[in-house]
């Protein structure tokens, strides 16, 4: 199924579709007819309470979730699913493979391979899932370590590394496949507090020029780098607006009363 | 009143003399491959296992579970009998003897080892599960997240990691595996312990030779137990895991018995 890529409103083509997208674990409902669009170039933060679905939805928009109901596109393709005789079905998993190495996901606990080096673990996706020549994938991993800030680190197991270090590692992994959408789980929250401005940072100077979509609950990111940001409570999107309207004029209660919670 | 016949003893337990005996002499290369051999298969089989009971296929699933609840679950020895004497009436595979040069490898050792190592597959399946299942989940969805199929993400990103965990259980399961091969001895396999049972049945030293041949398990075992000390002391380098045992308590302490 293809969707055209323009939105009637946006202008810039849409990234992300979700549509009424449905998920359930077990009796719990987490996600209940979720609908999102994200354009190109746009930074959206999601925030809300813990079981509120935010990173559910995250994890669906590369498959790691499946989901019930509903649809999710990704550059106007299908995620995870085929529609073959009106029913949906769960796409080959060479499929789903493709589709997610064009989307990079950052992990709350960066997950980094801790038997490759910084290098090898940047290197890994591209030489074994692009084919690309090591020597390309070795000088391209080069340049985004140096990106992140460390490029004295490249043979630097990731238990050498401090948890900063690593989820800056992390990120030039997702960024060696070249992914058209950045996925970031909670991606500051399994960290010391000293090292989170080196993350933020690295997140700051690739929002302008990267799609991203963010779980987290680090304001100061949401106001300087965020077009939009979302919160979400039981499931549904509560409110979708601006960051500085967000802070100023909280439409909703809960909104409100989950705002005054996480900026003390 | 027993004579203890210290020169026989001395004659079948120092290698220069006893293995100058071609019984004892072939007898402990066979060991020592059937053992290496019956191992690396075990290690494959309980591989395949492992990822089978693992699998999202259901039958695959159950087929594992069987395989390994009935290795387990039934005597290597009336395993070995199945399999030699068993399949030899039914004119499936009749275990003929298969010749390479100069080299005949016997029907019996065959179906030995096969028997081994089917065995030894069901207890590794359990070990390598084990491993398997100790790997952060997050490690194969960071891997799906980069577009690895669950396969490469096996070989490139789970199992490296495994093998850290697995390796010590299976240097204790060779261990064990090079005693076991002595079972072979009730099908006629011509291993150590065949060619000390046949001098015996020569000059009926049954003391002095039985003791002489758990000598030469004895030797096979702590020569082991070294090598694996340092294949696990080199694990233990780049990330240290667990403190592997010290060479005192890995001689002393008791291992599984079939």
């Amino acid at each position: 199924m293809e969707q055209p890529l323009t939105s009637a409103t946006g202008g810039f083509p849409v990234i992300i579709k979700a549509e009424n997208v449905n998920k359930r674990f077990g009796d719990l409902h987490v996600l209940k007819d979720f609908n999102l669009e994200v354009h190109k170039n746009e930074v959206v933060v999601i925030i809300g309470p813990s079981g509120s679905g935010k990173s559910t939805f995250l994890r669906c928009i590369n498959h790691l979730e499946k989901i019930d109901s509903g649809h999710i596109f990704v550059n106007g393709r299908m995620i995870g699913y085929k529609e073959r005789n009106g029913r949906l079905v769960e796409e080959s998993e060479k499929a789903i493979a493709m589709q997610r190495a064009q989307i990079g996901m950052v992990f709350q606990r960066f997950n980094l391979f801790p038997h490759l080096t910084a290098l090898e673990n940047i290197m890994e996706a591209p030489v074994n899932v692009s084919k690309i020549p090591k020597e390309q994938a070795r000088a391209d991993a080069r340049r985004l370590l140096a990106r992140v800030g460390l490029a004295d680190k490249q043979d630097a197991y990731p238990n050498q590394l401090s948890g900063g270090q690593q989820q800056r590692v992390a990120i030039a992994r997702a960024l060696a496949m070249k992914p058209g959408l950045m996925l970031f789980d909670e991606p500051t929250s399994a960290l010391d507090p000293e090292m989170i401005g080196e993350v933020l940072d690295v997140m700051k100077e690739l929002a302008q020029e990267m799609t991203m979509l963010v779980v987290s609950h680090e304001m100061g990111f949401a106001r300087a780098a965020a077009n939009r940001i979302i919160f979400i409570d039981e499931g549904r999107i509560i409110e979708d607006t601006t960051p500085d309207e967000l802070f100023a004029n909280p439409r909703e209660e809960r909104t409100k009363a989950f705002l005054s919670k996480i900026l003390h | 009143m027993f004579h203890f016949r210290w020169d026989v003893f001395w004659q079948y337990l120092w290698p220069p003399t006893a293995l100058q005996n071609p019984l004892i002499r072939d007898g402990l290369i066979v060991t020592i491959v059937v053992s290496i051999l019956a191992q690396v298969l075990g290690v494959l089989f309980g591989l395949i296992a492992a990822l089978a009971k693992m699998s999202k296929f259901g039958p695959l699933r159950w087929l594992a579970d069987v395989y390994i609840w009935y290795f387990r679950g039934t005597p290597l020895l009336v395993q070995m009998f199945l399999l030699f004497f068993g399949f030899g009436v039914t004119h499936i595979y009749g275990f003929p003897d298969i010749h390479f040069g100069i080299v005949t490898i016997s029907g019996a050792i065959q179906a030995g080892t096969v028997a081994l190592a089917i065995n030894e597959g069901a207890y590794m399946a359990e070990i390598v599960r084990a491993g398997i299942e100790a790997i952060d989940p997050g490690q194969m969805e960071a891997a799906k997240s980069l577009g690895m199929t669950y396969g490469l993400a096996m070989r490139r990103i789970v199992l490296p990691q495994a093998t850290k965990v697995i390796i010590p259980p299976l240097g204790n399961e060779f261990n064990n595996m090079m005693k076991t091969t002595s079972l072979m001895v009730v099908l006629g396999g011509a291993d150590l312990f065949y060619g000390f049972t046949q001098v015996n049945a020569l000059i009926f030293r049954p003391f002095e030779l039985f003791i002489a041949a758990s000598f030469y398990y004895l030797v096979l075992t702590t020569i082991w137990s070294f090598i694996q000390a340092r294949i696990e002391a080199g694990l233990g380098e780049r990330k240290a895991i667990q403190r592997a045992p010290g060479m005192l308590q890995r001689i002393f302490t008791t291992g599984r018995a079939h």
